[in-house]
């Protein structure tokens, strides 16, 4: 399979660029994917936030000059797109309804044992009230491994800054289940 | 400089490693495995006709794009639509153009007409002048003559010379 670099360059020399965006796609879809849903949970908005990211990539592929990986800057552009879709939507997740709360939590719950459950769900509800830039931070470097240099490119901020967006959000979602 | 990156990667790693032991110790790792945010399912095939379902949301932007293009030219105000840009270009030339030839040949004829239109008085003109105008007109001056004489109801045979001069003396002014 090309590398990113070579689909891209081939693009912007209008190489095949219809071919070589959907290999982009294919291999990136899932990782924008999921991004997006872990902030707006609902398979709709996430969907519609990823067609959003990707005609922004099809339009702005042409002025990428390869300073930073081309992951780095779509989970960007990802990150960024739903944001605006969050504020637009007037759904800040970390300010859920309790109804909201309630589907959410019925959606979540698995087989599991009931003690499980019942921390799986302050889990779910903990991480879901962070604020979104600690929220997917979190993400970020927990489950995707990301270091920090890139996480703190992708949302906008310093090294330092996301180490201290990681450990914030850490301690909240800790303080949040000790509460329970 | 590899092993430098090699050691640099190793670092992050130790780093992350150490982040996720952290992270496990203050919260549940099991939950943290299971949570869901992270794993969410897409629904079955989604992946599959995603691409597709975004390459023709390109086209269609593509051609809506091109439709609103179309759109605003067409709702320009109708002076400044290509076609008929061309068009008023060609009436203009030919509004001034006839405008400009029309007026001109109304001068020529205003000028012809000022010139026969002047009066001339039979007094500006030297007798030389009258007696060309006799010469190369002899039959208007036959009538001019005869003309004379039928007011004067006399025949020429019965004139003597004083009348005949005094008649044409008549005739010149």
């Amino acid at each position: 399979m090309s590398s990113d670099q070579e689909l891209i360059i081939q693009f912007q020399q209008s190489i095949n660029r219809e071919a070589n965006f959907t290999s982009l796609l294919h291999k990136h879809q899932q990782k924008v994917y999921y991004q997006i849903k872990r902030m707006v949970l609902d398979h709709a908005d996430a969907d519609d936030i990823a067609q959003l990211v990707w005609i922004k990539i099809w339009n702005k592929l042409d002025g990428f000059k390869m300073e930073s990986e081309f992951t780095t800057w779509l989970f960007r552009i990802a990150y960024n797109e739903t944001l605006n879709y969050i504020q637009k939507q007037q759904k800040q997740r970390n300010t859920l309804t309790n109804n909201d709360l309630l589907d959410y939590e019925n959606a979540t719950a698995s087989s599991d044992s009931p003690k499980s459950t019942e921390i799986q769900i302050g889990l779910d509800r903990a991480i879901s009230q962070l604020p979104e830039k600690q929220k997917v931070v979190f993400m970020l470097r927990y489950y995707d491994g990301f270091d920090y240099e890139k996480i703190a490119t992708i949302v906008g901020t310093t090294i330092g800054g996301a180490k201290a967006n990681y450990h914030q959000a850490v301690k909240k979602v800790e303080g949040f289940i000790k509460k329970l | 400089m590899s092993q430098n990156n090699a050691m640099e990667q190793m670092n992050k790693d130790t780093t992350l490693e150490q982040d996720r032991q952290w992270t496990e110790t203050l919260l549940n790792k099991q939950s943290l495995s299971q949570f869901n945010l992270s794993k969410t399912d897409a629904p079955f095939n989604y992946f599959e006709s995603f691409p597709e379902k975004v390459m023709s949301r390109i086209e269609n932007e593509k051609r809506q794009q091109k439709e609103k293009r179309n759109a605003t030219l067409f709702f320009l105000p109708s002076f400044m639509q290509p076609l008929n840009r061309v068009a008023i270009a060609a009436a203009v030339i030919i509004i001034v153009g006839g405008s400009f030839i029309f007026l001109n040949n109304s001068v020529n004829k205003k000028n012809a007409a000022s010139i026969v239109a002047a009066p001339i008085s039979i007094q500006d003109l030297s007798s030389e002048e009258i007696e060309a105008y006799v010469d190369t007109n002899e039959w208007i001056a036959e009538i001019d003559v005869q003309s004379q004489m039928n007011k004067e109801n006399t025949r020429l045979s019965t004139l003597d010379e004083n009348q005949i001069e005094e008649i044409k003396n008549t005739l010149y002014k």
